[in-house]
C-alpha cells in the first residue's frame, strides 16, 4: 500500500539483531515529516517495525502496547518475541475480511538471548527465516541488496554497516522512503540506535 | 501473477446422472468425472451417495454444495429414523433434500435425484431440480450430459422393464452421455437396491457400451 | 475495555477498507503459498509432501515455509492457497480436535478432521481459501486404516490413494498418473512423491526450493524437513566488506533498559 511510503529491514547477526527503518511520514507525494521512524520497541529485547498505513500501523501499536501490559501482568514477565509474533498474527488474521493495511516485522532476543526475527503480511501469515527480512514500499530493490550483502554470523558492527547499506542503497531508488534512517542494534549487553545521514529529497 | 484456477472456481460436478424404477426396486446410474475448471479433478469420483441403508442420491451441479446437503440429510434422517423406530420411506429423504435445496436455492447449485426401496411402494425415484421443485418420476435424468439423453431415453424407455433390462438401458444412456459430453466421462458407477440388498457395480472405461463413434 | 475473549473474525473494517479502496489505493496481495502438495497411500500408510516456496505476487517472500501442518499425532495436513487460511484453518481444527480427543479419551479419526474442515470451509463459502490434502492412519474396528483425501476451498472432498493440490498439482499429477502402483513399500513411495513435488518445483513458477515429506503409520510418524534439497544456494561470495564507519552516523544514543515493571495506581475516593 503506497499512501505514506515507508521502508523496514530486519536483520540477524552472530546473538545480535538489527532493525533499520527510514524516516519519511508522506501523505502520497506529499512529505508531510521527516522524523517518523516506523520501529517500536515493545521491551527491551523485543522490537516490530510496522510499515504500510500509518493510521493502522498506530492502531495496531496501541493495542499491542495495551496486551503487552495485561500479559505483563498476568505473567510477571516481557513478552518474548517469538509470543509477540503469534499475537500479532492473531491479531491480524482476526481481521481477515477487513484487514489492516500494514506489514510488521518483528524482530528480537529470545530467552536464550539467540536472535529472532518474523515477519507477516497484512492477515498474519507468518514468514520465519534466519536471515532478513523486509517490508515496504521498495521491496524489489530492497531484496536484491540484502541478497547480496548478507553474510551469515556477523557482529555488530558488520551487522550494523550492512543494514545501514542495504537501507541506504534502497532508499536512493525510492521515492516514497528516505528523509534520513535510523538503525537500532538489539544485543545481549544494550541496545542503542543510530540515526543516519541520508538524501532530503 | 494471475491466481491458480482452483481458488475461484468451485469444483463442479459436471455430470451425467440417472435413476429408473423397477418393479420392486431401482437402478441407479452416474459417470465418475469431478472437474475445476478445464482440469479433473477426481476421475473416479462416486457420484452415488448413501442417505440411509435403502435410500441413495445421485448428485449433480457444486460438489461442495451437495455433499453439505446430503450429510444434513443423512444425519437428519438418521434421527426421524430413531424416533420412527422403522426403516424410513424414499419421500422422507426427497422431501429433506426439497426442503434445504428450496429454502437456500440463492445459495445452492444442486440437482439431486433421489431414489431407493421402501416397503410402502417398493422402488421410487424422485428427482429434485435446480429450483428446489420434486418430482417422483419412472426415470430420472439430470446434470450437463442429460441434455444429451432425453429423446434418446423418450424412445427406449419401457414401462415394465425387469431388472437387467433396467440396467442396460442406464449403462447404454450413461455411456452415449459421456461420450458427447466434455464435463461428464470415466467409468459408469452403478447401484442397484431391491428389497434384499444394494449392489455396487462400477463399469470401467474401456468396458463402456459402444456406438457410433464417426 | 476491549473484549478479549471473543471469537471468529471481525468485520469493522470492511467498510471503511472499500472505501480506500474506492480511491484508487491498492491493497497489499496476500501470502500465497502457489504451491505443489501431494500425497499418496502405501501398504502401511500414507506420506505427504510439499514444497517449499512462498510467494507475494511475482516477489519470493520465504525460501523455505513449511507447509505440512500437524493436525494430530496420528493426522497430518498439506495446505495451498493463501498462506494465512491454510496456517489459521489447520491450527484451528488441530485444537478443536485435541479438545474432542481430551472429552472422548480416544485417538482422533481422519474422518472427524475431515468433517470439520469441510464444514468450517462451507461455511465461508470459499472466502477462506485453503486447499488442503489430508492423511492419517487411524483404527477403526480393530483394523489399521490409513486414509488420505483432499478438500477444497468450496468444501468440498474427495478420497483417492494418491492426489495432488496447488497451482503445481497438474505437474504432480503426470507425475502420479505414469508411476503410481498400488501397495508401494515406504520408500517407494517417499521417492514418488519427492518426484512428483520436484516436478511442481521445476516446471511450476509458483511452487520452488526444497521437498518436505512425512510419513504416517502405525509406527509413528517421520518428518523430513528438506528431504531433498534441488535448489540449494552454492554460492554466497560478498566481496562487500564495509569498514567500521563506513556509514554516515549523525548520532548514538543508548536505549537505557525499561525494566520489567509497570506501575498500577491505586485510586482513592475523594471525601
Amino acid at each position: 500500500m503506497a499512501y505514506n511510503g515507508g521502508a523496514v529491514i530486519v536483520m540477524t547477526g552472530k546473538n545480535c539483531v538489527a532493525i533499520a527503518t527510514d524516516l519519511r511520514f508522506g501523505i502520497q507525494h506529499q512529505t508531510v515529516s521527516n522524523n517518523h521512524p516506523k520501529v517500536y520497541r515493545i521491551n527491551d529485547k523485543c522490537f516490530i517495525g510496522i510499515s504500510g498505513l500509518v493510521t493502522d500501523a498506530q492502531t495496531l501499536y496501541q493495542k499491542l502496547v495495551f496486551r503487552h501490559n495485561l500479559y505483563k501482568l498476568r505473567e510477571e514477565r516481557d513478552m518474548t518475541p517469538q509470543v509477540l509474533s503469534n499475537l500479532v498474527g492473531n491479531m491480524l488474521y482476526e481481521k481477515r475480511f477487513g484487514p489492516y493495511f500494514t506489514e510488521p516485522v518483528i524482530c528480537g532476543l529470545d530467552t536464550q538471548d539467540k536472535p529472532f526475527i518474523s515477519g507477516m503480511d497484512l492477515i498474519g501469515a507468518s514468514v520465519y527465516t534466519e536471515d532478513f527480512l523486509l517490508v515496504g514500499t521498495m521491496t524489489p530493490a530492497m531484496y536484491g541488496l540484502c541478497e547480496t550483502l548478507y553474510k551469515k554470523d556477523m557482529n555488530e558492527d558488520e551487522l550494523f554497516e550492512t543494514v545501514s547499506q542495504c537501507m541506504l542503497s534502497s532508499i536512493e531508488r525510492d521515492a516514497m522512503s528516505g528523509w534520513g534512517a535510523e538503525v537500532t542494534i538489539i544485543t545481549p549487553a544494550k541496545t542503542y540506535k543510530k540515526k543516519l545521514l541520508a538524501r532530503q529529497d | 501473477m494471475e491466481a491458480p484456477e482452483w481458488v475461484d472456481n468451485a469444483v463442479d460436478l459436471g455430470t451425467t446422472i440417472m435413476a429408473v424404477e423397477f418393479d420392486g426396486g431401482v437402478v441407479m446410474g452416474a459417470d465418475s468425472r469431478t472437474t475445476t475448471g478445464a482440469y479433473i479433478a477426481n476421475r473416479v469420483t462416486n457420484k452415488i451417495t448413501p442417505i440411509h441403508e435403502k435410500i441413495y442420491c445421485c448428485r449433480s451441479g457444486s460438489a461442495a454444495d451437495t455433499q453439505a446437503i446430503s450429510d444434513y440429510v443423512r444425519y437428519y434422517l438418521e434421527m426421524h429414523t430413531q424416533e420412527l423406530d422403522d426403516q424410513p420411506v424414499v419421500k422422507t429423504a426427497a422431501s429433506l433434500f426439497q426442503l434445504l435445496c428450496y429454502n437456500n436455492k440463492n445459495n445452492l447449485m444442486a440437482g439431486i435425484i433421489v431414489a431407493g426401496w421402501d416397503k410402502d411402494k417398493g422402488g421410487s425415484v424422485y428427482n429434485i431440480s435446480l429450483g428446489g421443485s420434486m418430482i417422483k418420476q419412472p426415470f430420472a435424468m439430470s446434470g450437463s450430459g442429460s441434455t444429451y439423453l432425453y429423446g434418446h431415453c423418450d424412445a427406449q424407455f419401457k414401462p415394465g422393464m425387469t431388472k437387467e433390462e433396467c440396467v442396460k438401458f442406464v449403462q447404454n444412456a450413461l455411456a452415449l452421455a459421456m461420450f458427447r459430453d466434455g464435463s461428464s466421462g470415466g467409468v459408469i458407477r452403478l447401484c442397484i437396491i431391491d428389497k434384499e440388498n444394494v449392489e455396487r457395480r462400477t463399469i470401467p472405461g474401456n468396458q463402456l457400451p459402444r456406438f457410433w463413434e464417426g | 475495555m476491549e473484549n478479549l475473549n471473543r471469537g471468529g473474525f471481525t468485520f469493522d473494517l470492511c467498510k471503511r477498507n472499500d472505501l480506500i479502496e474506492k480511491t484508487g489505493l491498492k491493497m497489499k496481495g496476500f501470502l500465497k503459498t502457489g504451491t505443489t502438495i501431494v500425497g499418496v497411500v502405501y501398504k502401511d500408510g500414507v506420506v505427504l509432501g510439499a514444497d517449499t516456496r512462498a510467494t507475494e505476487g511475482p516477489i519470493v517472500a520465504d525460501k523455505n515455509c513449511e507447509k505440512i501442518h500437524y493436525i494430530a499425532d496420528n493426522i497430518y495436513c498439506c495446505g495451498a492457497g493463501t498462506a494465512a487460511d491454510t496456517e489459521n484453518t489447520t491450527n484451528l481444527i488441530s485444537s478443536k480436535l485435541k479438545l474432542h480427543q481430551l472429552a472422548t479419551g480416544k485417538q482422533p479419526r481422519v474422518i472427524t478432521a475431515l468433517t470439520m474442515l469441510k464444514q468450517m470451509l462451507f461455511k465461508y463459502q470459499g472466502h477462506v481459501s485453503a486447499a488442503l490434502i489430508l492423511g492419517g492412519v487411524d483404527v477403526i474396528g480393530g483394523v489399521v486404516t490409513p486414509s488420505l483425501f483432499t478438500i477444497h476451498p468450496h468444501g468440498s472432498t474427495d478420497q483417492l490413494p494418491y492426489v495432488t493440490m496447488g497451482s503445481g498439482s497438474l505437474a504432480a499429477m503426470a507425475i502420479f498418473e505414469a508411476f503410481y502402483k498400488k501397495d508401494m513399500t515406504k520408500l517407494e513411495a517417499m521417492t514418488l512423491v519427492a518426484d512428483a513435488i520436484k516436478s511442481g518445483i521445476f516446471n511450476d513458477l509458483g511452487s520452488g526450493s526444497n521437498v518436505d515429506v512425512t510419513v504416517i503409520s502405525q509406527e509413528g510418524v517421520e518428518i523430513h524437513r528438506g528431504y531433498e534439497k534441488p535448489n540449494e544456494r552454492k554460492y554466497r561470495s560478498n566481496p562487500y566488506n564495509f569498514k567500521k564507519g563506513t556509514a554516515p552516523v549523525l548520532s548514538t544514543s543508548t536505549l537505557e533498559p525499561l525494566g520489567s515493571r509497570i506501575i498500577i495506581e491505586d485510586v482513592t475516593m475523594e471525601g
